[in-house]
């Protein structure tokens, strides 16, 4: 029953990056189609372009949120295709404990980037 | 007595990356685990150019990004798009598929009946014309918005 729990949040994060990165993705990679429609991508990795989107608590907020997301999908996805081999019940417990650590460890650490940045 | 040997259908780690007798979808299911195994991998740099190069300054970021803007890792980004897209449109029709919206009207199995993979192949076929139209898309803009 819990594995089934942990696939619904498969398909939900799912859904919610496929927009999220879709934007993120547009705005990072069709600059000049973009521009044919009046809106300028081209500055967008630039320091201050960066810095300004850091300073505000809405993005901050968002890539907080979106890290969490992107992090449940991609480990939970690695924890699918290990477990697709069948290891023992103890094999398992010890893979679902690594994943899980590892990604509150990067969860933490990558959260603090953003909140540090707000002030920057 | 003849003993009935079982037919060995297990392709274990092989069928990873050779699908047997399974058809174009078996191919869709690998394609869909190298695309997300590659994303993480992408993920991981990613966080840590976003996190321990970004903490550390506006010169150390320049510098990132005058690596990244390197040919070769333009065509890497370029990849992660395409793979992206692809993970994202077939990830949809799985999700459509596993909540029942792709069935069709169901019909009596008389024999030149068409299978439940058959039926849903139209909606397989125009997810990948619909991938392969955005991956040309990022393509154009590849090209035209200089590397």
């Amino acid at each position: 029953m819990r594995n089934t729990y942990l696939w619904l949040l498969q398909l939900i994060t799912g859904i919610l990056i496929a927009v999220l990165l879709g934007v993120h993705m547009v705005l990072m990679h069709l600059d000049a189609i973009l521009g044919f429609f009046g809106v300028d991508a081209t500055k967008i990795t630039s320091w201050e372009s960066m810095i300004e989107r850091s300073n505000q608590g809405i993005w901050a907020g968002l890539y907080i949120a979106l890290l969490a997301v992107v992090l449940y999908h991609a480990l939970n996805g690695l924890r699918n295709v290990i477990l697709e081999l069948t290891p023992s019940v103890r094999t398992e417990r010890v893979v679902t404990r690594v994943i899980v650590a590892f990604g509150i460890v990067t969860f933490v650490f990558c959260s603090y980037v953003p909140i540090a940045l707000l002030s920057a | 007595m003849r003993q009935i040997q079982p037919r060995r259908n297990y392709l274990g780690a092989v069928g990873w990356l050779w699908a047997g007798n399974y058809k174009v979808e078996r191919y869709l299911y690998i394609l869909h685990r190298i695309t997300g195994l590659g994303i993480l991998f992408f993920l991981l740099l990613h966080l840590i150019m976003t996190t321990v190069f970004r903490i550390q300054g506006q010169d150390v970021w320049e510098a990132t990004m005058a690596i990244l803007h390197n040919p070769w890792f333009k065509i890497g980004e370029y990849l992660v798009v395409v793979a992206f897209v692809y993970h994202a449109l077939n990830g949809l029709r799985l999700i459509l598929q596993e909540l029942g919206f792709l069935m069709v009207r169901p019909a009596p199995p008389i024999y030149p009946y068409r299978d439940s993979l058959r039926r849903k192949r139209p909606w397989t076929i125009a997810m990948i014309a619909v991938v392969v139209i955005l991956a040309l898309v990022f393509f154009y803009d590849f090209i035209a918005g200089g590397w």
